[in-house]
């Protein structure tokens, strides 16, 4: 090398050593930012779902399947449209929980809860599930997904469901009818109901309405508490219901949301790649001495025994 | 063995055309099926010698680990390059994958855009590279007229060696871990004896010696199969290694399970305590052979607990995603025969690319007179090869070379 003011290795050095409390502090940022509530989009809207409002008339599935323009699911016995659970042609499901030994049952309406930090775009590898920055909906974007599953791994509601059959397979969820919000219409599932028991609307307005019903009648839901204010980070589909939650199928998750919870390690060892730089660079100066210890010796190998030395 | 490529190949075609659902078990609940839970995260941790073998050898200086290096890097490559085939296959969507060119539109926060990125990015660049080496050495010696090039491109490769075999370490630290990470957003679903907030690190740590394995059993039999001498030193080295990563693994998620408190969860009477023991005995049981096996020089001994350690690794790398993944009680997964029968393609794809690997190029490690029978072999049976250098018959018939033959003279 000539005899420059600085060699290379001493640059690299440099700068290398200059990093470190650079990715520390990257690193470290996230923590604080994460300390902080969930932002809620500007113009959040959601659904209120009463399961004691219920009927149980799955006007809702239908409604829906023709607000998404998707055939009736009428695999079962090729008659009626009655999808045993969310699938491929199913965003929308009304179920019944009624246990065997008698006690209080319910209706269930299952669909997207549209999280505030939803787990299947934390974890969509090239954001095909993205949060609506406007609505807050969560959407699938068919030009981005590749079809990984991921989704369907991730979500703890179990909502994103695959089409299994067919070359261009599509992810099929709830979209809180976005295409219809377009155009000033309501959700498919609300339009139709015919007790109210799923409205739509602001996320705020709908706290504040499920949060005057609590009042209005007390000791009729279960623990007085709106599913979705806080739970899994917040959600932008909110239920009330007379029995538990789990017995419904909606996980209790607590108040962090799943990704903030299990991505935190993550999220800050891959802040702005800063960490995995820093440790390359260092990895690099450790092998490249040892590569050079291992060139020395092969070399003397070679004067030795006349054989070429293999990398 | 061809026969079943082929078959899995046309079977692609079918899936292509048909969906997933006609070829395969997989279901609404168990979105991943074991071309992903069995040919990613299972065949990749196997795959991981380049990252482990090579780790040690060039990070923490075990020299002795060097003639394993090449059966190493090469079967790395192989079970990355079949894994990320049918990863291909596996996807619903595959025509958007080119999204994974445009870095601005990837997730950066999701454990699955930095396993695709990091994957194809490793096999295809530093690991590729690193591979280069045994290519370029046959073509050296069997094509002489190529040697400049070849000593050029050789010059150039050794320049960057110490940068791209660092990409060749910290890309699989990366996407290993992240291969863990992919189970913790799955949260509840995963049983409390697997789902843990060091999923990452136990993920890449049995990689590791799954990896060592993998390598150093794949070497004992290759030399069993074709009667080469073998290396004692190396292989009680790579055993010696073998058997801390898997106490100090097992140690680890033993203390994690406990200090989590789901330690009663693991005697329970279920299928999931049954896997954990099953796993542990495995790798503990394997690494306590390995090391009877160090002191007693007893090969078999030596073969079986590598057999041991990597399968109990396998099973722990292939339990998150599938025995121990409870998305709903009633859910059940078992693939599908068309499913098996591409798995295992796809893998024996990587198995004749090894095998023809092996015979073109000097991929075993050979004690130093197999070289100079080689260079007898090629002197009697093959004199149409030009045989200069280090390998000119004069120097082997004095024994030794006089000057040594550099890339750069």
């Amino acid at each position: 090398m000539t005899n420059v003011a600085i060699t290379r290795r001493e640059l690299i050095t440099t700068i290398g050593k200059a990093t470190v409390p650079v990715a520390v502090a990257a690193s470290l940022s996230v923590e604080q930012a994460s300390a902080q509530a969930l932002p809620v989009p500007p113009a959040a809207v959601g659904l209120l779902y009463d399961a004691t409002k219920c009927i149980g008339c799955k006007a809702c599935v239908a409604a829906c399947a023709e607000a998404n323009d998707t055939p009736p699911d009428t695999r079962r016995d090729g008659l009626h449209q009655a999808p045993t659970d969310l699938n491929d042609l199913t965003r929308n499901v009304i179920k019944l929980y009624k246990p065997a030994k008698g006690g209080k049952w319910s209706f269930v309406k299952r669909q997207c809860m549209h999280c505030l930090e939803p787990s299947c775009a934390a974890g969509c590898p090239f954001q095909a599930l993205h949060k609506d920055p406007e609505t807050g909906a969560v959407r699938w974007d068919e030009t981005k997904c590749i079809g990984c599953r991921y989704c369907t791994i991730t979500c703890p509601y179990h909502i994103p469901r695959f089409q299994w059959v067919g070359f261009n397979p599509r992810v099929t969820k709830c979209e809180l009818c976005s295409h219809r919000l377009a155009k000033g219409l309501k959700p498919g599932c609300t339009s139709v109901c015919p007790t109210g028991a799923v409205i739509f609307g602001a996320r705020t307005g709908l706290l504040s309405e499920a949060k005057k019903r609590i009042q209005d009648n007390p000791g009729r839901y279960y623990q007085d508490r709106v599913y979705g204010e806080t739970d899994n980070g917040g959600t932008q589909s909110l239920y009330l219901s007379a029995v538990p939650f789990e017995s419904l199928g909606i996980p209790e998750l607590g108040r962090e949301s799943v990704p903030e919870r299990t991505l935190k390690w993550q999220k800050r060892v891959y802040q702005y790649l800063a960490l995995p730089a820093v440790l390359y660079v260092g990895l690099a100066q450790v092998i490249r001495k040892n590569f050079k210890g291992y060139e020395q010796d092969a070399h003397e190998q070679e004067k030795k025994t006349g054989l070429r030395a293999q990398l | 063995m061809g026969v079943l490529v082929v078959v899995a190949l046309l079977f692609s075609a079918y899936r292509e055309l048909a969906g997933l659902g006609p070829v395969s078990g997989m279901n609404d609940a168990y979105g991943w099926g074991i071309w992903k839970t069995f040919n990613i995260m299972v065949m990749t941790a196997l795959g991981s010698g380049a990252f482990a073998v090579g780790i040690a050898a060039w990070v923490f200086r075990r020299k002795k680990l060097f003639p394993l290096m090449r059966m190493a890097l090469l079967t790395s490559f192989l079970a990355y390059a079949c894994g990320l085939m049918l990863l291909g296959i596996d996807a619903g969507r595959p025509w958007n994958f080119y999204w994974i060119m445009f870095p601005w539109n990837w997730n950066f926060h999701s454990p699955l855009a930095e396993v695709a990125v990091c994957m194809s990015v490793y096999a295809l660049i530093p690991l590729a590279i690193e591979n280069l080496q045994p290519v370029l050495e046959r073509y050296y010696y069997l094509t002489p007229r190529w040697r400049p090039q070849i000593a050029k491109i050789n010059k150039v490769l050794h320049g960057y060696a110490p940068w791209i075999i660092g990409l060749a370490y910290i890309l699989p630290m990366m996407h290993q871990s992240s291969l863990g990470a992919l189970m913790l957003l799955a949260g509840q679903r995963v049983h409390p004896l697997w789902q843990t907030p060091w999923l990452p690190l136990l993920y890449v740590w049995a990689a590791a010696f799954m990896a060592f394995g993998c390598v150093a059993g794949t070497t004992m039999l290759c030399c069993l199969i074709w009667k080469r001498p073998i290396d004692r030193e190396v292989l009680n080295e790579a055993a010696k290694i073998t058997g801390w990563l898997v106490f100090g693994w097992a140690a680890l998620r033993v203390l994690d399970i406990t200090i989590r408190g789901a330690l009663g969860t693991a005697f329970a009477f279920d299928r999931f305590a049954g896997v954990f023991w099953l796993e542990m005995l495995l790798t503990v049981g394997g690494a306590a052979i390995l090391w009877r096996s160090i002191r007693s020089g007893s090969l078999p001994g030596m073969f079986n607990g590598y057999i041991f350690v990597s399968f109990g690794g396998m099973i722990y790398r292939f339990s998150p995603t599938t025995l121990a993944f409870r998305p709903n009680p009633e859910a059940l997964y078992f693939p599908a025969a068309i499913e098996v029968f591409m798995s295992l393609g796809f893998i024996l794809l990587g198995v004749c690319g090894f095998l023809f690997a092996v015979k073109k190029l000097a991929i075993l490690p050979a004690p130093m007179h197999a070289w100079y029978d080689m260079a007898n072999y090629a002197r009697f049976n093959r004199p149409d090869i030009q045989l200069t250098g280090e390998y000119g018959t004069e120097r082997v018939a004095a024994g030794g070379a006089q000057r040594s033959w550099q890339a750069g003279d």
